[in-house]
């Protein structure tokens, strides 16, 4: 289930002359030097490492102990996490993508793919303090609610919890969805609309037989990507929380920087690699789809 | 231009707006107070500036993006014009290799940067740019993918090369200036994800911009304030020149 998996080299039909060889490959040699050494070596090395004991033997202890607590309800709320807000963000972003694509003028459409491209990217410390200038106690839109008689602090909550987290990471999901569900829309051709009311389809029938069913794998495939990116958002949690919530990320993060010490050296690499895991079952469906949706897209 | 006011489009841009602007204005308005002298001033802005740091971190953070992309220019981008034009075999092994660094999350992307290179490669800051062009490269090349295929460079060449022109003329006057609109949007990305890294720099301990903002955040909250507005601010403005510069080409898609 790793994913960095290669397909064996090129196929090696009979002696391959040096000339074709390097026709066909080494054009490329300088990308595959550059991934290979500074992307696929660090990753494979993470996978063998993790399986490393102290002593340098080969045990799956550090495995076990990722499904222990804490880490075991770290790896529950970080999936809480980007469930929750990918299910949250994906229908109102879609819906955005929607509207701005199919009606916006040219300028408005580029403005906002900046904007989205920017918003999509932020977080730690920045995201952190535009929340707290917001909803934290001193808050305006916490001013706005209370003076209309919402005390959103009356109870337990504050931008260090779940829900607040969960609140804060929309801000950059909203964008991604807009984002990752925008080239879907601008598929959709105003032919396939005109040529279903030109057959005696009302909007209605157009969406639930033509726009919906062509829509819905590239929706769902965005999703996904959604849920990869909450599940291992790192930065943002860390500015908001103190440890109050268990979530891997962090963990993996403490781990690191020494600040929490476990009793296997290698236990935050084996975190790492269940994350690369959990991550793969939605970012490979993710390019699964968007690969055969790519075929009616091309035009 | 349509006269009417399109509803669904102004509810739809009215609550983005919200959604966007209310955390953004609140800490805007947040970084322009002046508690002790009252009112309102770009006192923490003059601060923030002020700090030896500030010029040697933000100048850091763009040398940093400006040489990732840099590597996106003098690899990816010729690289993948001529998976284009050639029939290379190695074609789809190299898309899904460009599309994996999605599925890896960054943090555990840094634990494994952290424990495999050698001490030549931690000791420079130049790791930072290969590793921002490995985050951005599923990004990157999907821009350049769909720009390089809504251009139909192979019957240009042909053309160019069938007028006369050789190879070395066709790529300098024929494909540059076409896949030029492609190579910007592919900019764009590589620069925005590489100035605002903080996960895998943080982690691999390194500072630059967005890493000292947090560092600030101990000594002074409202100049941190002042330096986050500044983090979203340039970035937003750079890509807007970038995008608002780039030609748009008449023959492409719809409209």
């Amino acid at each position: 289930m790793t994913p960095n998996v290669i397909e064996g080299g090129a196929p090696t039909r009979g002696r391959a002359s040096l000339t074709s060889f390097l026709k066909n490959v080494a054009p490329a040699l300088p990308l595959l030097a550059i991934i290979g050494f500074f992307f696929l070596f660090p990753i494979s090395r993470l996978i063998y490492v993790s399986f490393m004991s102290n002593e340098n033997t080969f045990t799956l202890d550090n495995f076990r102990t990722t499904m222990q607590e804490p880490y075991r309800s770290g790896f529950i709320n970080s999936i809480k996490i980007g469930v929750l807000s990918a299910a949250i963000a994906a229908l109102p972003g879609a819906v955005a993508a929607y509207f701005i694509e199919t009606r916006g003028p040219v300028k408005l459409r580029r403005t906002i793919s900046v904007m989205s491209g920017v918003l999509a990217n932020t977080g730690g410390v920045p995201l952190a303090f535009m929340f707290y200038a917001a909803l934290g106690i001193q808050g305006q839109l916490t001013k706005v609610l209370k003076f209309f008689g919402w005390d959103i602090y009356a109870g337990q909550f504050s931008l260090g919890t779940f829900l607040g987290l969960l609140i804060v990471y929309l801000y950059f999901q909203l964008p991604l969805m807009v984002i990752v569900f925008s080239p879907a829309i601008i598929a959709l051709r105003r032919e396939w609309s005109e040529a279903a009311r030109n057959l005696g389809a009302t909007q209605l029938n157009y969406w639930i037989k033509i726009g919906i069913p062509l829509l819905f794998p590239s929706f769902i495939a965005s999703f996904l990507l959604l849920f990869a990116s909450g599940f291992s958002a790192y930065a943002t949690a860390n500015a908001l929380t103190v440890g109050n919530i268990a979530l891997t990320p962090m963990q993996i993060g403490a781990l690191l920087d020494g600040n929490v010490s476990a009793a296997q050296l290698n236990l935050g690499k084996a975190l790492g690699v269940v994350m690369i895991v959990i991550s793969a079952f939605a970012v490979i469906p993710y390019l699964a789809i968007q690969r055969r949706s790519a075929r009616w897209q091309k035009r | 231009m349509k006269r009417k006011l399109d509803l669904p489009l102004t509810i739809t841009l009215s609550v983005l707006a919200l959604f966007v602007f209310i955390p953004l204005l609140s800490a805007f308005e947040f970084s322009i107070r002046t508690p002790i002298k009252g009112g309102y001033g770009w006192d923490h802005y003059l601060w923030a500036i002020r700090e030896d740091e500030f010029f040697y971190y933000i100048i850091r953070s763009i040398w940093l993006a400006a040489i990732t992309v840099l590597i996106t220019l003098i690899v990816l981008v010729p690289t993948m014009t001529w998976l284009q034009l050639s029939k290379s075999t190695i074609r789809p092994f190299i898309d899904g290799l460009s599309l994996l660094p999605l599925v890896i999350p960054v943090v555990a992307f840094a634990v494994g940067a952290q424990i495999s290179f050698p001490e030549f490669v931690k000791d420079t800051v130049l790791e930072l740019p290969f590793l921002y062009f490995v985050l951005a490269l599923p990004y990157a090349y999907r821009t350049l993918d769909i720009g390089l295929n809504s251009i139909p460079l192979k019957t240009l060449t042909e053309a160019a090369r069938s007028a006369g022109a050789n190879w070395w003329r066709t790529i300098i006057t024929v494909i540059i200036p076409v896949i030029k609109t492609a190579v910007v949007g592919t900019v764009a990305i590589t620069f925005a994800l590489s100035i605002g890294e903080y996960t895998l720099t943080v982690l691999l301990h390194w500072d630059t911009f967005p890493t000292w903002i947090t560092f600030v955040a101990d000594e002074s909250i409202l100049g941190a304030v002042a330096l986050s507005m500044m983090s979203l601010v340039i970035p937003f403005l750079v890509l807007t020149v970038l995008t608002l510069v780039a030609p748009e080409r008449s023959t492409q898609g719809r409209k």
